[in-house]
């Protein structure tokens, strides 16, 4: 241990302001970097939920138009039979 | 040669599994490295004879510094599977490695020129080693940019990959910038077992576990990132409904 107290501790030998700001800073760039993409992992999932009920809600037109031409090549099958 | 492993990898699905399961243990050890690293570089690492206590600076600058020399190798080599077997994950590497990398070097700057302050006696000098990083930042902010700045994606990813692959140039000029130019920058040092020598175990035991936390973390950030752009990519595929159905 190269402090005998708290106060000295803090005190940094002069150097205070060069110490706690660099491990500061290190902890700001820790914390957005790790808490920014998790953070934005919820947002992206509540985005996504909400993108899927609502194409949920609209009627799948292209599938209708294509079940609503099959009965036609029913008939014409049945026709050639 | 079995190639399936390659395959798997280019498999976003199977990534973003694998990755889950990985995350948890990644985590604990990074926060376990962390905690002994600072306690220790903070609370017993001995007084430095010349600087006297700033030498804690040491223990977060040359991690992030000699970390954030990783990313234009990292990003040059997923440029180039990209490039080459079109793999997708790759560039998805390229896209979210380039703002974590300016943070890194953006820190190194910083961290570097508060150290500077007293042991050196100023904020800034324009030495080969800081002008170099000072280069990094902005061709990684470019890389960003550029990103942004091109409409087509299929153009703007291979153009970064493109940029990645140069920017390593700069890389080489960063690592051998102190024994290139002799300014204030110091070369780099020799750490040595023995217990008698000036940076003997009791020095470098603690850096050792700093720069293996700022490793995970550099890990773990690229991850997330990865994992949140393979979502946003991968949005029309069945599996990614499932798994915002189940969460």
């Amino acid at each position: 241990m190269q402090f005998s107290n708290f106060q000295e501790f803090i005190e940094m030998g002069g150097y205070a302001f060069n110490v706690w700001s660099v491990y500061g800073m290190f902890l700001i760039f820790l914390t957005i970097n790790l808490y920014g993409p998790l953070r934005k992992n919820r947002q992206i999932i509540r985005d996504l939920k909400r993108r899927y009920a609502l194409n949920a809600q609209v009627p799948p037109m292209p599938a209708r138009a294509g079940s609503q031409s099959s009965p036609g090549l029913e008939t014409t099958v049945e026709e050639r039979a | 040669m079995d190639w399936t492993w390659f395959h798997k990898w280019g498999s976003p699905k199977w990534f973003y599994e694998l990755s889950g399961k990985w995350l948890p243990w990644l985590v604990g050890a990074m926060v376990t490295c962390l905690l002994i690293g600072v306690t220790w570089a903070l609370l017993f690492v001995p007084q430095d004879y010349q600087q006297g206590l700033t030498n804690r600076i040491f223990y977060v600058h040359v991690p992030v510094a000699s970390i954030s020399l990783a990313f234009f190798p990292l990003m040059a080599m997923a440029g180039t599977i990209f490039l080459v077997w079109r793999m997708k994950l790759a560039d998805v590497v390229v896209k979210v490695a380039a703002p974590l990398g300016a943070w890194f070097t953006a820190l190194a700057l910083a961290s570097g020129s508060i150290w500077g302050v007293d042991t050196w006696g100023t904020w800034w000098v324009w030495d080969g080693r800081l002008t170099s990083l000072l280069l990094q930042f902005f061709l990684l902010l470019g890389v960003v940019s550029l990103r942004t700045a091109l409409e087509d994606s299929e153009g703007a990813a291979r153009a970064c990959a493109l940029l990645s692959i140069v920017g390593c140039i700069n890389v080489v000029v960063i690592k051998y910038s102190v024994d290139w130019w002799n300014t204030l920058h110091q070369p780099s040092t020799n750490f040595t077992l023995a217990t008698d020598q000036a940076n003997g175990p009791e020095i470098w035991v603690p850096l050792i576990f700093m720069i293996v936390a700022v490793y995970l973390f550099f890990a773990i950030s690229l991850i997330l990132s990865t994992r949140n752009e393979i979502l946003q990519r991968e949005k029309r595929a069945q599996w990614v409904r499932d798994l915002v159905a189940k969460s």
